[in-house]
C-alpha cells in the first residue's frame, strides 16, 4: 500500500508541473497590468514602474519563471505582489474553511442522498422514487449561487435564523456552526441529488443480481437482505464515484462562498484573478491541484478498503 | 404642608420633568457600536496613504489620517485647519508657515506602545515622502516644493512659483499625499508594513487584516478632537451586490457600496430601517475620441459624432436622481473653473443633438454611408457599459456603427494606455481642473508618447485638431492658470481652455453619476452627506454612531 501511494505522489509531479507553467503563462498572457491594479488610474507613470520594479515585473520571463518554479520546490508560496501579505499565510486562514464547508457538504450528501436512493430503488415506480428522481434532477440542474441566493431568501430574511455575511470564528463553536449551516447546505443539496441518483441506479443493479433473488426464495427478511447483502455491494461505486464528485464540489464552493461572503480558496483565487496578483492566483492553483490529486488518491484507497477484491502494492 | 416645602417640592417635579424631557430628546445609542461598511471590492490594495487610490483603500486609510488642513466631512468645499491650527503666507506668496497642534498622538505601534506626539519632524517627512514618485502615486503635486522644520510645531513650506491659496492648501488636505504618516513607524518598519498596517493621528487606528475578507478598525481614545462613539468600524470586501444587499436586510452591514442605477436604489430603498444616500461630487464621464488615427483625425467626424449624442437622454436612461449631464471636459461644477452649461452654450460648444448634421458631417468628410468602428470598454456596468450602450443606440440613428469589446476594468485600463481604441469613455474625478487638464489634455500627458504618458487619449497638444496644418495645444493655458494667483482669474483661463477642447470637439462630455450609498436609518454620520470626494464613500468620524432601533 505505502508503495502504490508513493508512487502516485511520484506520479502526481509531472502534473503539478504542467499546471504550474500553463498558469504562469496564462496569467502573463492576460492583458492587465498589476502595478496599475493596485495603484489605480490616477497613479503616476513613475510610481507605476517603481511598483513594476519592485514586483519584479521587469526581469525576463524565463527569470521569472525559474524564480516561481525555485521557490515551490523550497516550499515558499511568496507573496502577494498587491499587498505583500505572505500568501501561505492567506491560505492557511481560509482553507479550513473551504475544507470544512467541503465536508460537510459531502457528509450531508451521504446523510439525505444514500436514504433517498434507497427509498427511490426499493420502491420503484412510486411516488417516492417519481419524487426523489425529480428532487435529484432539480438538486443537478440548479446553479449553486441560485439555490444558495433561494436559501439565505428563506431562511435569513423571511425567517430570520441564519446569518449572510462571513463564517464566524473557530473560538466560538455556535457561531461557526450558524454561519456554515446554509452554504453547508447549499453545497450539500448538490451533493445529494448526484448521491441520490448513484445510489438508486447502484441498489438497482444489485436487486437484480442472482445471490439476491436467492436470499429472497430462502425467505431472508427484506432489510437484512437490503442491508447486508446489497447495501453493502451497492456502497461500493457510491464512495468512489462520490469522492470524484467532491472534486466538483470544491469547484461550486468557489460561487457559495461569494454568495455568502464567506473566506474561502475561491475567493481568495478569484481576487487574486481580479487584481493580477499572479503569486497569489499560482500559488492558489497549486493548492487546488494539490487537493485534486489527493481526493482522487484517497478515493482510489478508500475503494480499496470497501471492496475486497482491490489490492494495492 | 408649610408653604416652603410645598414650594421645594413643585421645584423638584419641575426639575424632574426637565430632566426627562432633556434625556428624551437624546437619541438612544445602540449597545453595540460596532459599524460594518461592505465595498464592492476583492480585497485591499494598499493602506499606505500615499498610494491608495481604489475606494475601499480610501475609506479605511481616511479615518486613520489627518492632513495640515482639511474638508470638512460631507460638504467638502471649503477648508479647515486639521493638525494645523493656522497658517501664514509671505507677501510674495512663496513661503508658507504653518503652526502644528499640540498634544497631537500617533496611534501605538511595534516599539511604541503609547504612540508619540507628532511634531514638525513627521509633517516634513510625510510630505517628503509624498513628493517621491518612488513612494508616492501623488508626488507630481509637489514638484517645486520643499519642506523644512522651524522648530517641533512650525513648519515652513517653499514653493518656487506661487499659486492661488485654494490650489496649494488642497495639496496639504487629509487627501493622498497630504495625509501625514509616522516618521518612526516608517523608519522602523518599512514602506512594505505600512501598506497593511497604517499608523496616523486619526479617530481610529488600524487593528487587524484579514486577506479578501475585511479591515477592522478600532477607536483612538485619545484623538483631539474627541474619542470616537463607535468602537470598531470594519470594512468588508464583498464583490457581489446580491450579498451586499443580503447583509443590510439582516442587519449584519450598517452600509453598502451600491449599484449606480435608479431602479437598483428603489428596490433597496424599499427594505425596511435602509435609507439610500445619493451624493456627489461624482466621476466625470467624457468620450474621448483618439484624434491621432482615422477616422477622428478629423474635426468633422469627431463633430458627427458629438452631434448625434444625446447626454441628456444618456443621463435619463442611467436614471434622473443619479446622472447629472456634463459640459465641462474637466471637473463638473460646482469645482471652481468648471464649465457649466451656459457657458458651454454661450461659446456654441453644446452641439446639441441633431442626427442630420451628424449624417451631413460625415458625407462631408468621405462617409456618407456611415462608418464602423470597434471601442473596448470596461465591464463595470455603471460606469461604462451601460451609458455606452446608450450611446451606441444614439451613434447608430447617424449611421455609426459602433461595436462594444467589453474587457475586464485591469485589462481596459492596461489597453488604452497603449492606444488600442479609436474611442476612449473614461470615468474619473480629480481633485480640481488644473489636475485634469494636465492629466488629460497636456501635450506630454499622450498616451504612450508622450514626455510623461499618462491619460491624454486624444493626443491634445501633438496633432492638428481643426484640419488647419498646425498642431494644436491647451498647454500655454494650463501652465498660465496654474501660476494665476488671482482665483477667478485663474478659473477664466480654466474656461478658456476647455472652450478650446469642445470647439475643436476633441471630447464630449456625457454625464456625472452620483454614488448610492444605502444604509441603515439609525445609522448617524454626524455630519451632513453632500460631496465626499476624498472617499467617494461616507466618512465616519469621531462623531459617527449607531442609534439603538
Amino acid at each position: 500500500m505505502f508503495s502504490y501511494v508513493a508512487r502516485r505522489i511520484l506520479q502526481s509531479i509531472p502534473i503539478l508541473l504542467i499546471v504550474l507553467t500553463l498558469v504562469f503563462i496564462v496569467v502573463r498572457v492576460l492583458p492587465g497590468d498589476p502595478a496599475v491594479a493596485a495603484l489605480g488610474d490616477y497613479a503616476s507613470k513613475e510610481a507605476v514602474n517603481a511598483l513594476r520594479e519592485k514586483m519584479g515585473l521587469n526581469a525576463p520571463l524565463w527569470r521569472q519563471y525559474l524564480q516561481f518554479i525555485g521557490d515551490i520546490g523550497r516550499g515558499d508560496l511568496g507573496t502577494s505582489i498587491i499587498t505583500g501579505y505572505p500568501v501561505a499565510k492567506q491560505v492557511a486562514a481560509v482553507l479550513p474553511h473551504t475544507l470544512l464547508l467541503t465536508i460537510s457538504a459531502i457528509i450531508l450528501g451521504y446523510l439525505i442522498g444514500v436514504p433517498l436512493g434507497i427509498s427511490a430503488a426499493v420502491r420503484r415506480n412510486s411516488f417516492v422514487d417519481y419524487f426523489n428522481r425529480v428532487f435529484s434532477l432539480l438538486g443537478l440542474s440548479v446553479p449553486a449561487f441560485y439555490l444558495g441566493i433561494l436559501l439565505i431568501l428563506l431562511f435569513s430574511i423571511k425567517i430570520p435564523l441564519f446569518p449572510v455575511v462571513g463564517a464566524g470564528e473557530f473560538s466560538n463553536l455556535k457561531d461557526l456552526l450558524r454561519h456554515l449551516f446554509l452554504p453547508a447546505l447549499t453545497l450539500g443539496l448538490l451533493m445529494t441529488a448526484y448521491i441520490t441518483r448513484m445510489s438508486r441506479s447502484s441498489i438497482l443493479n444489485i436487486l437484480g443480481e442472482d445471490y439476491v433473488r436467492t436470499a429472497h426464495a430462502k425467505g431472508v427478511a427484506e432489510n437484512r437482505v437490503l442491508y447486508k447483502h446489497v447495501l453493502r455491494n451497492a456502497l461500493i461505486p457510491i464512495v468512489a464515484l462520490g469522492g470524484l464528485y467532491a472534486v466538483v464540489l470544491i469547484g461550486s464552493s468557489v460561487m457559495v462562498e461569494i454568495v455568502f461572503s464567506r473566506p474561502g480558496l475561491g475567493t481568495l483565487l478569484v481576487g487574486a484573478i481580479k487584481q493580477r496578483d499572479y503569486t497569489t492566483l499560482q500559488s492558489v492553483m497549486i493548492i487546488y491541484t494539490v487537493i485534486v490529486v489527493l481526493i482522487n488518491l484517497l478515493t482510489d484507497l478508500i475503494y480499496g478498503l470497501v471492496d475486497p477484491r482491490i489490492k494495492y502494492d | 404642608m408649610k408653604k416652603k416645602h410645598i414650594i421645594c417640592l413643585a421645584m423638584a417635579v419641575f426639575l424632574m420633568v426637565c430632566w426627562s424631557a432633556a434625556d428624551a430628546a437624546q437619541p438612544k445609542l445602540a449597545k453595540e457600536q460596532i459599524l460594518n461598511i461592505a465595498f464592492d471590492a476583492g480585497d485591499l490594495k494598499t493602506l499606505d496613504p500615499h498610494q491608495a487610490a481604489s475606494t475601499n483603500d480610501r475609506s479605511a486609510v481616511d479615518p486613520v489620517h489627518n492632513g495640515l488642513v482639511r474638508y470638512p466631512p460631507g460638504d467638502q468645499v471649503k477648508l479647515e485647519p486639521d493638525l494645523a491650527t493656522s497658517w501664514k503666507v509671505s507677501s510674495d506668496k512663496k513661503v508658507w508657515t504653518f503652526s502644528l497642534r499640540k498634544g497631537v498622538y500617533f496611534h501605538p505601534f511595534p516599539g511604541f506602545p503609547k504612540g508619540y506626539e507628532l511634531t514638525a519632524e513627521d509633517v516634513v517627512y510625510s510630505l517628503t515622502r509624498a513628493a517621491d514618485p518612488k513612494r508616492s502615486s501623488y508626488a507630481g503635486e509637489y514638484t517645486g516644493i520643499s519642506f523644512e522644520a522651524v522648530d517641533p510645531y512650525t513648519v515652513k513650506i517653499t514653493i518656487d512659483k506661487p499659486v492661488s491659496e485654494p490650489l496649494f492648501l488642497a495639496k496639504f488636505a487629509s487627501y493622498a499625499g497630504g495625509f501625514i504618516v509616522s516618521k518612526k513607524a516608517i523608519e522602523t518598519k518599512g514602506d512594505e508594513w505600512i501598506k497593511i498596517n497604517p499608523v496616523g493621528t486619526g479617530p481610529f487606528m488600524f487593528d487587524s487584516y484579514e486577506p479578501r475578507q475585511k479591515i477592522a478598525l478600532k477607536a483612538n481614545p485619545k484623538y483631539f478632537r474627541g474619542a470616537p462613539i463607535l468602537k470598531q468600524v470594519v470594512i468588508r470586501f464583498m464583490p457581489a451586490v446580491a450579498s451586499r444587499e443580503f447583509g443590510l436586510r439582516t442587519g449584519e452591514l450598517h452600509i453598502i457600496e451600491g449599484l449606480k442605477e435608479d431602479k437598483w436604489a428603489e428596490t433597496v430603498a424599499s427594505f425596511p430601517d435602509v435609507v439610500v444616500k445619493t451624493f456627489g461630487p461624482c466621476e466625470s464621464q467624457v468620450l474621448h475620441f483618439n484624434m491621432a488615427k482615422p477616422p477622428f483625425n478629423d474635426v468633422r467626424v469627431r463633430k458627427a459624432f458629438s452631434y448625434a449624442v444625446s447626454r441628456e437622454e444618456v443621463a435619463a436612461f442611467m436614471g434622473k436622481g443619479l446622472a447629472v449631464p456634463i459640459y465641462s471636459p474637466a471637473q463638473a461644477p460646482p469645482a471652481p473653473g468648471a464649465l457649466t452649461k451656459e457657458e458651454a452654450q454661450k461659446a456654441g460648444v453644446i452641439y446639441e443633438n441633431n442626427i442630420a448634421e451628424a449624417k451631413k458631417l460625415l458625407a462631408e468628410a468621405g462617409y456618407p454611408d456611415g462608418l464602423k468602428i470597434e471601442v473596448i470598454i470596461s465591464e463595470m456596468a455603471s460606469s461604462y457599459q451601460k451609458p455606452m450602450i446608450a450611446i451606441q443606440a444614439q451613434v447608430k440613428k447617424a449611421g455609426i456603427d459602433m461595436a462594444l469589446k467589453v474587457v475586464d476594468h485591469s485589462s481596459f485600463h492596461s489597453l488604452i494606455r497603449d492606444d488600442a481604441s479609436p474611442i476612449v469613455y473614461y470615468a474619473s474625478w480629480r481633485p480640481n481642473v488644473d489636475v485634469f487638464l494636465t492629466r488629460f489634455y497636456h501635450s506630454d500627458s499622450v498616451v504612450k508618447t508622450g514626455k510623461k504618458p499618462d491619460t491624454n487619449f486624444t493626443h491634445y497638444g501633438a496633432v492638428d485638431a481643426d484640419g488647419d496644418g498646425n498642431v494644436d495645444s491647451i498647454d500655454d493655458l494650463i501652465t498660465k492658470a496654474r501660476w494665476e494667483l488671482d482665483a477667478s482669474k485663474q478659473a477664466a483661463i480654466w474656461r478658456e481652455a476647455q472652450i478650446q477642447l469642445l470647439k475643436h470637439a476633441a471630447v464630449v462630455p456625457i454625464i456625472r453619476l452620483k454614488y448610492n450609498f444605502p444604509m441603515k436609518s439609525y445609522v448617524d454620520l454626524g455630519h451632513p452627506l453632500e460631496f465626499s470626494w476624498a472617499t467617494y464613500s461616507p466618512q465616519i468620524t469621531e462623531k459617527t454612531r449607531i442609534l439603538a432601533k
